[in-house]
């Protein structure tokens, strides 16, 4: 069993490295900012027409879509952290929320590295159903506590899709995309619910439900 | 299978053989770590009267998860015609017995169930991308996950008592005194790490 467990991570990274996404996606802590994006509703830009996403492909590009919004959100915090309408944001939320978007950015590639080395194209923007819902979420934050509250939900939902997801795979590479990648937005969750006074654990919002394959645009 | 994924990744097929014997690895140290919680509980740094209020609820609400996933890992095991693991892992059980006589501080406490949540959660996230069926790898990953979280607050409370700084280990927190890196201490790897994962076979006996 050893054995195999080592194999199937093995062959993930075989795999991934094919696509030149572990360079991308490394074990290093967080530093990078996520790219810049604005706290206000954005447009969503979506791959143009239909893809042809079948199979573990749709779910693959879920996970890049949900995760891309996540960091987004994150980028749009960011700067609603410093343009003064949340009055004076402390620097350890804008840490969190900087260093959590820069995560989701590399998630996000790691899951088009799948798409892309499938033949298929990587997902573009954030094609979701919830995208403008939770992008008003966002323009309704108030407070530095509005932007922790907003990022459990997000936090719970990006786990929560990928961990409905990763049992589902048939492609041991994606299992294993996901099955390390979800403990660790498990871990932004608890570090946010930290910083929002509830270290056991906080509650997330309806907003912070898993996203089925229906909630993919393309 | 993702067309033009699989192939290349020359991944060995997963087996059922493995299952029992990685469900009851992972409640060997799922056994552990409640024990040790619990033992920590008792002491003075742990739940006694230099305990920090914030650890103390930890502990608590530590214990009653892994008492969830205990049962839970119990009832996959027997469901795969497995025997019930009720002993504690026996590479790390040693490890935390040659430690406790040692815990005086909160710190110490900390530490001690950080080194055993680290190690559950990286056996617990290995399973969930090994074991045989759908139902078992999302168990694994939903108790791995609950590990992570369980880490990401023990790594936080640590940074801030290895700082000195036992005064901002409070619930709610002064989000204006915390220093910066507070903010992404819980979350140092981009991908969950499986390299202290342990052998499937370690808790089998």
């Amino acid at each position: 069993m050893n054995l195999s467990r080592r194999r199937v991570l093995l062959g993930s990274a075989v795999g991934l490295l094919g696509a030149g996404a572990l360079a991308a996606c490394s074990d290093a802590p967080p530093t990078a900012a996520p790219a810049p994006s604005s706290g206000a509703p954005a447009p969503t830009t979506t791959s143009a027409g239909r893809v042809p996403y079948v199979g573990d492909q749709r779910a693959v590009a879920l996970c890049a879509a949900t995760s891309a919004l996540a960091a987004s959100l994150y980028s749009g915090a960011v700067l609603a952290a410093g343009d003064g309408r949340l009055g004076q944001v402390p620097g350890v939320v804008t840490a969190f929320l900087a260093g959590a978007g820069a995560q989701h950015t590399e998630h996000a590639a790691a899951w088009n590295a799948l798409l892309t080395a499938a033949g298929r194209p990587a997902v573009t923007g954030t094609p979701l159903t919830v995208e403008s819902e939770r992008r008003a979420a966002l323009g309704r934050a108030a407070a530095p506590t509005d932007l922790l509250a907003l990022a459990v939900d997000v936090e719970a939902m990006t786990g929560g899709t990928v961990s409905a997801r990763a049992a589902e795979f048939t492609d041991p590479g994606a299992a294993a995309l996901a099955a390390t990648l979800a403990p660790v937005t498990a871990m932004h969750g608890a570090t946010a619910a930290f910083l929002l006074g509830r270290p056991t654990g906080a509650t997330p919002s309806a907003a912070g439900a898993p996203l089925g394959l229906d909630a993919l645009t393309v | 299978m993702i067309p033009g994924i699989a192939g290349a990744a020359g991944v060995a097929a997963q087996t059922t053989s493995g299952d029992v014997p990685a469900l009851r690895t992972a409640t060997g140290l799922v056994v552990l770590a409640q024990s040790t919680y619990r033992t920590l509980q008792a002491t003075p740094a742990g739940g006694g009267a230099t305990a920090v209020p914030l650890v103390r609820d930890l502990l608590t609400a530590a214990v009653v998860e892994l008492g969830d996933a205990r049962a839970a890992l119990t009832a996959a095991t027997t469901g795969v015609g497995g025997r019930a693991q009720t002993a504690p892992d026996p590479t790390y059980g040693p490890v935390v017995d040659a430690a406790l006589p040692t815990v005086r501080t909160p710190a110490d406490v900390v530490g001690l169930v950080l080194t055993l949540e680290d190690v559950l959660a990286q056996t617990l996230v290995a399973d969930a991308a090994a074991l045989s069926t759908p139902a078992l790898r999302a168990l694994a990953l939903r108790f791995g996950s609950a590990a992570a979280s369980r880490k990401a607050t023990l790594l936080i409370v640590n940074s801030l008592l290895s700082a000195g700084r036992a005064d901002l280990v409070a619930a709610p927190p002064d989000l204006a005194s915390l220093p910066g890196g507070i903010g992404t201490v819980g979350f140092p790897d981009t991908r969950f790490p499986t390299a202290k994962a342990a052998p499937a076979e370690e808790g089998d006996g």
